[in-house]
């Protein structure tokens, strides 16, 4: 049972280095990301069940005891991340099957997504700051290449930004986790709890919390240090942005979620006050900046940043239903974001641009596509019955409970232009006519691989209906996971075995 | 103070010297070339420097470091050479 | 380059520089040394041999390419860190055996050797890849 922790760390790795040895031959590394996607998914809801069933399940690789080991550790928030990141990974990995450039896959395009994906479980498995640190690293890395991949100019200019951003990111992570040990003496996340929550140090506690915001909150993409983001996440290939979009700024967004509920709690007044006025100004500018641009994935890169102000806002209103929304909205996130983005590179395909002035007339000549879009841009927008209007019903919920007025009003300000936003895609992608001189059929082969490129699109805009029609058994495990971040003990007797 | 620790701390005062003596050739030195033989004096010294501090600690581990060391500094000497070579700035 | 010099030297020290870094390979169990560093000097013999003949020369002396090296080398690392969960033991764990050589006496045998060995492996190979991708620019 033990060994199943280990398994999404090590099945990716086992991938990628296959994938490594048999770096001729593209038509075997597809066969091993193939293979390597669907024994994670597996081992994810292996993990997932067994959490589930027998609570917290720790780790300690090599047999060193607790607080000086490596520690692994899945909690039901984690492993539901990791199950969640394993759909995702399946999905971009079979749609990557047909939409990706040889040139791309020849030069290790699958090794290096299994190896992100490894980094990515690694992140949300990891029981200890400084691994959190290392597994970050391993994920940055793989996407460094991934990013810049292939590119051409615009590209490589947006993965130096990246690039450039994510160091600073790091150099801030380093220094704040140098500081921690300096002032506890342990980077075991589960014995920090216990020191940290002895109140040592106060004031540097808090400082140290902060530092920790800002380090995660450029990889997550939070108010002030958002804008790399934009600038960045539209230029790769769309799987690629799908997997990014859907992924790498949630690792930033759970590793926040985790810092603040199990160590960081002692002035939560201040603290998570903070939290929420960045979540107020996230939300806000994201959706700013979307309405201003004009491009299909550009408009969606900024709403990848207004939607990480909700599920911080849950975080900043610390309470177990906040928690449970935000735990909720992550998922479905996940699922949204990507597939607007792996229509977009339908739609590139279709088109070969992502300009909306340029586009039009997709409803009449692909309505499925149409459909899975406008499903999952409304999940997005908060429409009934899909996921998204659950998500945000329950942290505004949580908001009212708390008497926090102020984020209510703006989240619902933002529901509005998120709809607009959407609309004005729709509009302009899907249902408007199609100007004269671009209307042109896909070249040659092009509708065999969109219609196979359509099935992940289509399963991932069914998960959102799915999770908003079946809400009622996927709060309720959001509630559970609530309940065991908000319940300390149970996390920390699971990894010191107290 | 016998006379092995009087030799050795004699030895590497004077390598001392000698590295600041090249060291100011590397930073000084006019062309490509001087500074790639520098470097290479440089790397030869430092061996010398851990030779005499291993016989100072008697510790033969460090033995080890020093040539290590040889290797990486003969390979850069070489890299460099093939870089001016195959006419590389001067 | 063609230097009569460097090409004669290389033939007589690529052997000792290999030899050299799977002394410090193994070494590196109890003393410095170790997989990484061993890697550094075995990419170095064979970086010398790709300055004094080419790296097309380099590359056949060396047979395997550095991609395969690398996911051998991640393979053997994982190989011997998952033999500690077939135990019953939690991952990674160090799991050790007595072999007796002849010639040599009694021998201790470790997963963490051959998680050494991996790590040396990886590191030959992206050093390799990084010096023959930059040397085949031109």
């Amino acid at each position: 049972m033990k060994a199943l922790l280990v398994m999404p760390i090590v099945i990716p790795l086992v991938g990628g280095a296959l994938g490594l040895v048999a770096w001729r031959s593209r038509a075997a590394q597809r066969a091993l990301a193939a293979c390597g996607a669907a024994a994670l998914l597996l081992a994810a809801a292996a993990l997932l069940w067994t959490v589930d069933r027998h609570g917290v399940l720790a780790v300690q690789v090599g047999d060193w005891p607790a607080p000086f080991g490596i520690t692994l550790v899945a909690d039901l928030f984690a492993a539901i991340m990791v199950f969640i990141a394993a759909v995702l990974g399946a999905c971009v990995l079979f749609y990557s099957f047909w939409a990706m450039d040889s040139g791309r896959e020849s030069y290790g395009y699958y090794p290096l997504t299994l190896v992100l994906l490894m980094g990515v479980n690694g992140a949300f498995l990891t029981g200890d700051v400084f691994n959190l640190y290392v597994w970050f690293e391993v994920m940055l890395m793989a996407s460094f290449v991934l990013l810049a991949l292939g590119g051409d100019r615009p590209q490589l200019e947006g993965a130096i930004k990246y690039v450039t951003l994510n160091l600073v990111s790091s150099a801030l992570f380093l220094a704040a986790t140098g500081i921690l040990y300096g002032v506890a003496g342990t980077l075991n996340m589960a014995d920090l709890a216990g020191k940290l929550g002895e109140n040592v140090a106060p004031r540097l506690t808090t400082t140290l919390a902060m530092l920790y915001l800002a380090a995660f909150g450029i990889k997550a993409g939070l108010f002030p240090l958002f804008f790399w983001l934009p600038a960045s996440y539209h230029t790769p290939p769309p799987a690629v942005s799908a997997i990014f979009a859907g992924l790498l700024t949630k690792v930033g967004v759970y590793a926040i979620i985790r810092v603040f509920t199990l160590m960081f709690t002692l002035e939560t007044a201040l603290t998570h006050g903070v939290i929420l006025v960045l979540a107020a100004f996230t939300m806000v500018t994201g959706v700013l900046g979307a309405a201003a641009q004009n491009d299909f994935r550009r408009i969606l890169a900024f709403h990848i940043v207004s939607q990480i102000g909700y599920i911080i806002m849950g975080l900043g209103l610390y309470s177990r239903i906040a928690l449970a929304g935000a735990i909720f909205f992550i998922v479905h996130n996940i699922i949204a974001k990507s597939n607007l983005f792996l229509v977009s590179g339908v739609v590139h395909r279709l088109r070969g641009t992502g300009d909306l002035k340029q586009l039009g007339g997709l409803y009449e000549q692909q309505p499925a596509l149409s459909i899975c879009f406008m499903v999952s841009a409304m999940a997005l927008a908060g429409i009934p019955p899909l996921s998204g209007f659950f998500g945000k019903l329950v942290l505004v919920i949580a908001g009212i409970q708390a008497g926090a007025y102020v984020i209510v009003a703006v989240s619902l300000l933002v529901s509005i232009l998120t709809l607009f936003s959407m609309t004005k895609i729709w509009a302009g992608g899907f249902w408007k006519p199609a100007p004269e001189e671009r209307d042109v059929p896909p070249p040659g082969d092009a509708t065999h691989a969109i219609r196979r490129m359509m099935i992940p699109v289509a399963l991932l805009a069914g998960l959102n209906v799915l999770f908003g029609v079946g809400f009622e058994p996927c709060y309720a495990m959001a509630l559970r996971a609530a309940d065991q971040l908000l319940d300390k003990q149970a996390y920390i007797a699971a990894v010191l075995g107290t | 103070m016998n006379i092995l620790s009087v030799t050795v701390n004699l030895v590497i005062m004077m390598l001392g010297a000698a590295l600041v003596i090249s060291c100011i050739r590397l930073f000084r030195g006019p062309t490509l070339p001087d500074r790639v033989v520098a470097l290479d004096l440089v790397a030869t010294l430092v061996v010398g420097l851990i030779a005499a501090y291993a016989i100072a600690t008697n510790q033969s581990v460090f033995l080890i470091d020093a040539i290590v060391l040889t290797v990486i500094a003969f390979l850069g000497t070489v890299a460099f050479a093939y870089y001016i070579g195959k006419g590389g700035l001067p | 380059m063609t230097s009569l010099i460097l090409r004669t030297a290389t033939l007589y020290m690529q052997p000792i520089l290999l030899m050299f870094s799977v002394f410090l390979l193994l070494r590196g169990h109890n003393e410095p040394g170790g997989g990484f560093t061993g890697g550094l000097v075995g990419a170095a013999a064979f970086s010398l041999y790709a300055f004094a003949y080419g790296v097309l020369e380099s590359r056949r002396k060396l047979r395997a390419d550095p991609h395969t090296l690398i996911g051998c080398g991640l393979l053997v690392a994982v190989g011997s860190a998952t033999i500690a969960p077939l135990m019953g033991r939690p991952f990674m764990t160090g799991a050790w055996w007595e072999m007796h050589l002849p010639g040599f006496g009694a021998v201790h045998l470790g997963t963490p050797m051959f998680f050494d060995i991996g790590v040396y492996l990886v590191v030959i190979g992206v050093t390799l890849l990084i010096i023959y991708s930059m040397a085949e620019e031109e």
